[in-house]
């Protein structure tokens, strides 16, 4: 009974038989027998997410969240410190995210298939399922293309057990708003979902892309099973060999078929399933699909050097006719190849083929090849320094007691943050290593409130959270690494150790931070050197 | 029944009805005034004074706009207007005046419009206590530099929280959160948190900072997602990374040649506002360089290569197919058959045989075209 | 709401050329002008003008507009001319020299001394702040309300006679030999406008009778675009007023738009009313600011609860006008909005507009968050209610019946509608209405007399 018991616990995908588990890869756990195999598995998962082995084990059931424990009165007896502290850490627990310079597949052929079967009219999700998902279908592209201008989409619908085909493999955003208006929009949700047809029309359209480029499928699977005229494993082989990544958004349920799609094509991981938990969700879900996906093994793509056009604009005296939709137009781009007038960029030029583009398309995508460095909280001891965001001017909380005294008990942000930079580059700022104290301090004093700070680890300037919001998702560069220079840099930093700085550039602090400064330097330096990270070359003098 | 209509109580105040945040970057580099005075004969503060009555005549428009000023200094970037907070706050020019001279500026201060007068002497207050605070080597050492990504930034971010509340134009994209689309102060704010319009003037003497090509970039794309405009005014040296920041935003972008006027370019060019700019063609460059230059040789190109991985350009396939900035082995096969014509392999003659082995010449004089007999 | 506020300076541009050419000798009237008068157009045709020294040839200025918004370009130059700011010569235009030269003089600050208000240069030995001045101004005004409604139980004292005189001149309240003076249905209208625009309607009240007293209107608008831009909290000196101005101000400080400690004070304080008087944003809903308003509960059909946390009996009144009140608690006042009570609120003369804008202007801050601001069901009730009261429709005129031949009948029909006074027509039975009759009998008259 214990044994059934604990399965039931720790297994996410109850019908998994232990050969399918054994196969998958799910923890690490090899082959083997049965019962060892399970026990392995088991350890590994325990291993992965669970609080310390040997701790009494808790049933999910049991572990419960009082959400009320978050809400806590302040000293003076009003809860709005704690609702500021809420609603920072929501914002941030959005922004962290992994910024190493990593390879990225930038140039990117997606496939975004809909379900658009009977199991999207559940009003589960307001209006419909299916109302729903159109809608952010068409936000997706347009922020798909914003983010990856030189890639392709193309959209499939799975209806009534066949696969419809509502727009093909394209560059042009507004070719495909529309195609998702006629087709999408008329159509009435009906009957099964088959997946196989769906991945098999999607994998024909996959099929002509250079091998340069990244080969997606992106599912929205709102059904629970899925009628297939053959063996689902035979196309899942199938996708595998032509090298397409597969990654599904669930919006009812766990499917098992649909876990082992993704692991299988994604090299055992699965972290590119996810099932939603409510509209908000989906959406987060969605637009992640919209950043480049990282290169995970050399030969998954190859590398190579494309030819491509970049044309000027031009304004003609009498109209004349272009070459991609025939009509009279007064102006438009001319290939450098083979002068022919085309209307929009980024395209292919429709009589030579030459792949044109404008060098803003480019310079789109350099943000997800440089990201910016995430900013680490700033404790009570260094918060004196600003009483102002530097870039948007909003005043700080100065005092500590006007903030609730209770800090909240979910996952510490910063301190995460902490770890992670501090892991990656030698985080020197003492900036990174105060909370972590501060974390474990948490089990002993009562913990700090947060100054609502947050500070550049480069020139350890402070900004305030809607800054960083906007800063890292729409802006991508540090307003105060950009804007100032190193001696102003350095006359920043030569006001820690703590003194009362009257602001002025030329304060004259002793330089004890030169063992800062050569440490950020060093950190700036192995950062540059990561793995294939197109670095500082890009900027001639950094 | 027309009176009994009450459609008209969906429709949202059009976002035309906004007030207008007019931010002015400015370069304030010395020594790039110095040569454009010699060359054109206007000197900075004749050149700031003009700007001032630009923004006036932008606070005049309306009582709920408003304006900020940066500058883009040799050392980087300075609030000038509303005065960066952390600073001492006193204005140096203040400090040797006698009381009969306080009492003339009182005199004319009353003749001031407050408005207006609040602004101007905060900007000439900030701007006193920047030079104040920069030496003449400082200057020589970087003759050139111009913090133009560092200014941009800093606009935006004070835009998104004076514009925007700070939620930087997105909408949260959940239906039913447009119901509440009124902010806590009651002001009118439309589909996506926006509470004013917003767009920002650059007026540059400086060259085009090369080195800072990747973050001017990200603030022109973030400038379009927020919908700013950004006008440039250049009064020396034409660039192609502000070109291509009007463009991008729809802003005006001009060169004047005539700089002693410059505040009736001001004025004309630059000063109407969003829901103006929708009934006026305004003069702008059209003809705007979108051609990329090449990493190795800086060459501005037409036709190029690019690395599928770092998406660095180059003019023609780097030696050894290594890219030279992401050290990537790169496949360069399908490029070898460029400039060479295509030519098919010459057949093997078997045509011969064939046309042999057929009877009579008669069928094979029918296989030619006809030719016409008399 | 801006629309009301509008319409108080839609008044002025009625003034003729003369006195508009001496208004712009002053770049705050000028500048006042410009910002609250002319629509964003015109505004930047101006500007774009200013510092131009030679008039503008009309083809630049049509080749500046973008083609399709002829419209708008008319628009605009129609308001520049009706306000004399721009005159056409010969193919171009060009900006009136003063105006030109006063709004130059307002961005570059040269105009004379105390163009803007000459701020005190010696300390004020009984300095007041701003929360005095605003319960000053909120006092006065409401004096003057209460006593419009007739609550005169309150503390507050009746206005002074200057007051009563200028409300009976300008018809918001009458003499009346049985009960004294009484508020008229115009005065009603004027109650549930908003304070900015209450306070231009006095003004310009008071502009029609300063020709009376022999008061140059020039002056009095100077002073009053003056006051628009003079600083909150600051005291400023008497010296660069005129006579006329100076006269004024007594009278100013009787509606609370100026404090002014004794008459022999030489330096008077602006209060929010007259720093209010050419901005734009509601500054003041109700004269004391700080009380919340009204919140519309859920509604049935017609019946509406309205929960008011008013204190002051002043809005409680107003209320009464068009709402049946229920209870009253310290601290909320429950009325009912209801078919009677809005009828009788049409029958006094208040339009279904004006109750609406009261409600919105008023409305809680927990409502405004609703958009739009009131339940559209209210909205359009109230509406209906009103043109309940217009189901008929009465038109005075002459009925011309038992035509000797059709043909003649046609005749006349045709003739009556050429000119226009045709109204009613019946062809069956023969009938004609029209409202003025003596054309129709001249006709006839001719028709048969030629036909003779």
């Amino acid at each position: 009974m214990a044994d059934s018991d604990e399965d039931f616990v720790l297994s996410s995908s109850g019908d998994d038989r232990p050969k399918a588990r054994g196969a998958g890869g799910g923890g690490g756990g090899g082959g083997g027998a049965a019962g060892s195999s399970r026990r392995s598995t088991r350890k590994s998962k325990r291993a992965d997410g669970a609080p310390a082995p040997g701790a009494t084990k808790r049933e999910k059931w049991e572990d419960i969240q009082r959400s009320w424990d978050n809400v806590v009165e302040g000293a003076d007896g009003s809860i709005a410190g704690t609702v500021i502290g809420l609603l920072e850490a929501t914002k941030r627990k959005r922004l962290l995210r992994d910024t190493t310079p990593i390879q990225r597949g930038i140039i990117r052929h997606l496939v975004l298939i809909l379900d658009l079967s009977s199991a999207m009219l559940e009003k589960d999700l307001r209006p419909t399922r299916f109302l729903l998902t159109l809608r952010y279908a068409r936000d997706f592209v347009t922020e798909y293309f914003e983010q990856n201008p030189i890639s392709q989409l193309s959209i499939i619908g799975m209806h009534d057990g066949l696969a419809l085909r509502i727009s093909d493999m394209g560059g042009n955003p507004a070719d495909h708003l529309t195609a998702l208006q006629e087709k999408a929009f008329t159509v009435e949700p009906k009957g099964a979902s088959s997946l196989q047809n769906a991945l098999e029309m999607g994998r024909a359209e996959l099929f002509h892309t250079p091998t340069h480029g990244t080969r997606e499928i992106l599912l929205i699977f709102g059904a629970l099973s899925s009628s297939d005229p053959g063996d689902i494993h035979d196309t899942i082989n199938s996708l595998i060999e032509d090298r397409i990544q597969v990654r599904i958004v669930g919006l009812a349920a766990q499917v098992a078929v649909c876990r082992e799609l993704v692991m299988k094509t994604n090299d055992g991981d699965d972290s590119a399933y996810g099932v939603i938990l409510d509209e908000g969700h989906y959406r987060e879900l969605m637009m992640a699909a919209t950043t480049p996906p990282v290169t995970k093994t050399e030969e998954k793509s190859v590398p190579s050097l494309l030819m491509m056009g970049f044309p000027s604009r031009t304004v003609e005296k009498h109209e004349s006719l272009c070459s991609c939709h025939s009509n009279l137009t007064k102006g438009g781009y001319i290939c450098p190849r083979c002068t022919a007038k085309v209307c929009f960029l980024p395209t292919e030029c429709p009589c030579c083929g030459l792949t044109l583009i404008l060098s803003t398309h480019l310079a789109r995508s350099y943000h997800h090849l440089f990201p910016l460095k995430n900013w680490v909280e700033v404790p009570w001891s260094e918060a004196h320094t600003s009483t102002h965001c530097w870039s948007c001017q909003s005043p700080f909380p100065t005092n500590q007691s006007q903030t609730s005294s209770i800090k909240i008990k979910i996952r510490n942000p910063s301190t995460t943050a902490a770890t992670a930079t501090a892991s990656r580059s030698n985080g020197a700022t003492t900036t990174s290593t105060a909370p972590k104290n501060d974390h474990q301090q948490q089990q002993q004093q009562p913990p700090q409130p947060p100054t609502q700070r947050y500070a550049c680890t480069d020139c350890k300037t402070h900004f305030c959270i809607d800054c960083d919001i906007f800063t890292h998702e729409s802006l991508h560069n540090c307003p105060g690494c950009q804007s100032l220079s190193e001696e102003r840099v350095k006359a920043r930093a030569n006001m820690w150790p703590p003194s009362i700085g009257d602001g002025t550039a030329d304060a004259a602090g002793e330089p004890t931070s030169s063992s800062m400064r050569t440490q950020v330097a060093e950190a700036t330096k192995m950062l540059e050197n990561s793995k294939i990270a197109p670095g500082s070359s890009m900027e001639v003098e950094n | 029944m027309d009176k009994v209509d009450g459609t008209e109580h969906y429709n949202f105040k059009a976002p035309a009805d906004l007030a207008t945040l007019q931010v002015i970057i400015l370069d304030t580099n010395p020594l790039a005034w110095a040569t454009f005075e010699k060359s054109s004969s206007l000197s900075f503060p004749a050149a700031l004074s003009q700007l001032l009555i630009f923004a006036n005549a932008h606070l005049a428009f309306s009582q709920s706009n408003r304006c900020a000023v940066i500058a883009n200094h040799i050392d980087g970037v300075h609030f000038l207007s509303p005065a960066d907070p952390g600073t001492d706050h006193r204005d140096p020019g203040e400090a040797d005046l006698t009381p009969e001279d306080l009492k003339e500026i009182a005199n004319q201060n009353a003749s001031k419009y407050r408005v207006f007068r609040l602004l101007e002497d905060e900007v000439r207050a900030s701007y006193r206590r920047l030079i104040k605070n920069t030496t003449p080597e400082a200057v020589m050492a970087c003759p050139n530099s111009s913090y133009l990504a560092g200014a941009l930034s800093a606009a935006l971010t004070y835009i998104n929280r004076i514009c925007f509340g700070g939620t930087g134009g997105r909408s949260s994209g959940v239906p039913g959160d447009e119901k509440s689309k009124v902010n806590s102060a009651g002001g009118k704010v439309d589909e996506t948190g926006r509470t004013m319009h917003a767009k920002i003037l650059v007026v540059s003497v400086t060259p085009d900072p090369a080195n800072q090509y990747i973050p001017v970039m990200n603030s022109i794309f973030a400038a379009q997602r927020l919908k700013v405009p950004i006008d440039v005014c250049k009064l020396r040296d034409s660039t192609v990374f502000l070109q291509q920041a009007a463009d991008a935003t729809g802003g005006v972008y001009m060169e004047p040649e005539h700089p002693q006027g410059l505040i009736q370019y001001l004025m004309m060019g630059f000063l109407p506002d969003h829901l103006a700019r929708q009934s006026l063609i305004l003069p702008t460059k059209v003809d705007v360089d979108f051609r990329a230059a090449c990493f190795c040789h800086k060459k501005v190109l037409d036709i190029g290569f690019v690395c599928s991985v770092c998406l660095s350009i180059f003019c023609e396939p780097p030696q050894g197919a290594v890219c030279s900035t992401c050290q990537v082995k790169l496949d360069v096969t399908s490029l070898e058959n460029i400039g060479k014509p295509v030519v098919l392999p010459p057949k093997k003659k078997k045509k011969k045989k064939a046309i042999d082995s057929l009877p009579e010449s008669g069928v094979a004089s029918a296989a030619e075209s006809p030719v016409p007999t008399e | 709401m801006n629309s009301q506020a509008m319409k108080s300076f839609e008044h002025l541009e009625g003034l003729s050329e003369a006195i508009f050419k001496r208004l712009y000798q002053q770049p705050a009237t000028a500048l006042a002008v410009f910002r609250r008068m002319l629509p964003n157009l015109a505004k930047t045709f101006v500007m774009a003008m200013l510092f131009n020294p030679d008039p503008v040839p009309v083809s630049s200025l049509e080749a500046f507009v973008r083609p399709d918004q002829n419209r708008l370009k008319e628009e605009a130059f129609g308001k520049l001319r009706q306000l004399y700011i721009v005159t056409e010569r010969q193919g171009t235009f060009a900006l009136d020299a003063t105006f030109k030269v006063e709004l130059r003089k307002a961005l570059t600050g040269g105009g004379s001394p105390g163009s803007f208000g000459l701020p005190c240069d010696t300390e004020d030995k009984n300095r007041v702040d701003i929360s005095f001045l605003d319960r000053y101004a909120a006092e006065q005004w409401e004096s003057i309300l209460h006593f419009m409604v007739g609550n005169e139980t309150q503390s507050s004292q009746r206005p002074s006679e200057g007051v009563v005189r200028l409300l009976l001149h300008g018809k918001l309240m009458e003499q009346n030999r049985a009960s004294g003076t009484v508020i008229t249905q115009l005065g009603f209208s004027f109650l549930l406008q908003e304070v900015n625009s209450q306070v231009w309607t006095l003004l310009l009240l008071y502009l029609d009778m300063a020709e009376q007293l022999r008061m140059d209107p020039v002056d009095i608008l100077h002073f009053l675009f003056l006051l628009g831009s003079l600083e909150l909290g600051q005291d400023y000196d008497m010296k660069s007023l005129t006579p006329t101005q100076k006269g004024m101000l007594e009278d100013l400080r009787d509606y609370g738009i100026v404090y002014q400690r004794k008459s022999s004070s030489r330096r008077f304080y602006p209060t929010r009313l007259a720093t209010g008087l050419t901005s734009e944003i509601r500054s003041l809903r109700s004269p004391a600011a700080t009380l919340a308003n009204a919140t519309p509960g859920n509604d049935e059909n017609g019946f509406l609860i309205i929960e008011t946390n008013y204190h002051s009996p002043l809005q409680i009144a107003v209320l009464n006008l068009f709402a049946r009140l229920i209870s009253r608690f310290p601290n909320l006042v429950t009325a009912r909005i209801t078919r009677e009570s809005i009828r009788q609120a049409i029958g006094k003369g208040i339009t279904a507009e004006q109750i609406i804008d009261y409600m919105t202007a008023n409305a809680h801050p927990q409502l405004r968050k609703n958009s739009p601001v009131l339940p559209p069901t209210v909205v359009d009730q109230i509406r209906l209610w009103q043109i309940e009261g217009e189901r008929m429709k009465v038109t005075s005129g002459y009925l011309f019946k038992e035509f000797a031949t059709n043909a003649e009948f046609n005749a006349v029909c045709k003739y009556a509608d050429d000119i226009g006074v045709l109204v009613w027509i019946d062809k069956n039975k023969g009938m004609l209405f029209v409202s003025k009759h003596e054309q129709i009998a001249d006709y006839i008259r001719k028709r048969a007399q030629s036909n003779r």
